[in-house]
């Protein structure tokens, strides 16, 4: 327990640059320690885009051993260690996805979104708060991938548009567009939600 | 926009709900074995080259050691052992192999002064004589029983050999009942027609 702590502690002290030349140099322990510190961003992003357990563990597995193999790719000076992880992680997804047959990835479309009739904003204290929850998950699912990253990192992950421009590769503009949309549809479901929930009341 | 306020209320809750997730635990494992079974301790990323360093310098040190001590073994060990495959230079027949008319042990190297020249190869030859040579006199050459009626050798060279002790009977010599057996270490002086004309047993 003492051990952990005091290389907990340690893992803080150093930074990506230093752990990340650590690593490069041998050093199994900083590697571990790159993936304490950034190996739950990846993995839930590869999980959450891809829906699916196996597949987002072989892509966090490659992602990371990328920091290995792409000697002198990272560079802190044009991001943080945890954007360029996420661009690398977007990568291998966008390869796997199309691999299965995700369906067309750059549908960013939000015409479909428009066409769901929201019949009014309904009271919110009807709404049963795990279902919403549960509606608003199953709709991030059905987001197009375009749109599901963004909405990922932005609103799950807690990500600065600037950041998440970093991972995705595109300007801020387009990131603050493809949010915009993402939440659109989303709300569109949850408004359709909390209409069915007010039904089953009455 | 209370479906907004509601929706932006959900996402924050689904969010907690995301970061909750964690990595696998097992991939920490694989990815440590990766990058170098977690020898190198974290904060020295160039540890590794340190030792390799170290572990170059010692290498290097112990063949100097080694060197050295080989030159020190070389130098103490006898010049006839460095000089063995410089052929022996012409011997007379008079000082190679003594007649039986000489006088027990005739030092050969006393008459052979451009043998001492060529390689410093001490060969004393004793008196084969009318008598075959005891055992206990092969510490030094002694001419060959066999050897006798040769045409005289213009060249000689000293080969060593290993073999049965029981094998120096067909040399006219007799070993010991206790070393038929074993493995001699023996020099001979072997002429160019490949004749051997002396030996010696080493060991």
């Amino acid at each position: 327990m003492f051990e952990r702590l005091r290389r907990r502690r340690q893992d803080e002290a150093l930074s990506d640059e230093q752990l990340h030349r650590a690593a490069l140099a041998g050093s199994g322990e900083a590697m571990a320690a790159l993936y304490r510190r950034h190996g739950g961003l990846v993995y839930r992003f590869t999980l959450r885009m891809s829906r699916d357990a196996a597949a987002a563990e072989e892509i966090t597995q490659e992602v990371f051993l990328a920091l290995l193999t792409q000697i002198g790719q990272f560079d802190a000076a044009r991001g943080t260690l945890s954007t360029w992880l996420c661009g690398i992680a977007r990568r291998q997804l966008w390869k796997y996805l199309e691999r299965n047959n995700a369906g067309a990835l750059f549908d960013v479309d939000d015409e479909s979104a428009a066409e769901v009739q929201c019949p009014s904003d309904g009271p919110a204290e009807l709404l049963l708060r795990h279902e919403a929850v549960a509606a608003v998950r199953a709709g991030m699912d059905e987001l197009p991938p375009a749109l599901r990253e963004v909405a990922i990192l932005c609103a799950l992950e807690e990500m600065s548009y600037e950041q998440a421009a970093q991972v995705l590769a595109v300007p801020v503009g387009t990131v603050r567009s493809r949010l915009h949309r993402a939440k659109a549809r989303l709300a569109v479901l949850l408004r359709a939600e909390l209409v069915d929930t007010e039904r089953k009341r009455l | 926009m209370t479906t907004d306020r509601q929706l932006d209320e959900v996402l924050a809750e689904l969010g907690r709900e995301h970061r909750a997730i964690g990595a696998p635990e097992t991939l920490e494992r694989v990815l440590c074995a990766a990058a170098g079974s977690g020898k190198a301790s974290i904060g020295m990323p160039g540890s590794r080259f340190k030792w390799a360093l170290v572990a170059v310098v010692v290498l290097l040190a112990a063949i100097a050691t080694g060197g050295a001590l080989w030159q020190t073994r070389r130098s103490s060990q006898p010049q006839a052992q460095q000089a063995r495959s410089v052929p022996a230079p012409p011997l007379r027949p008079e000082s190679s192999l003594p007649s039986a008319q000489d006088p027990g042990r005739q030092d050969f190297q006393s008459k052979s002064a451009p043998m001492r020249k060529a390689g410093s190869t001490r060969v004393n030859l004793r008196n084969s004589s009318s008598k075959q040579p005891t055992w206990n006199s092969l510490d030094e050459f002694v001419a060959l029983p066999v050897s006798e009626g040769l045409p005289v050798a213009a060249e000689l060279s000293v080969v060593r050999v290993r073999l049965r002790g029981r094998d120096l009977q067909q040399y006219g010599l007799q070993a010991p009942a206790d070393t038929a057996a074993q493995t001699l270490l023996a020099e001979f002086v072997v002429g160019e027609d490949g004749l051997p004309r002396a030996i010696r047993i080493v060991r």
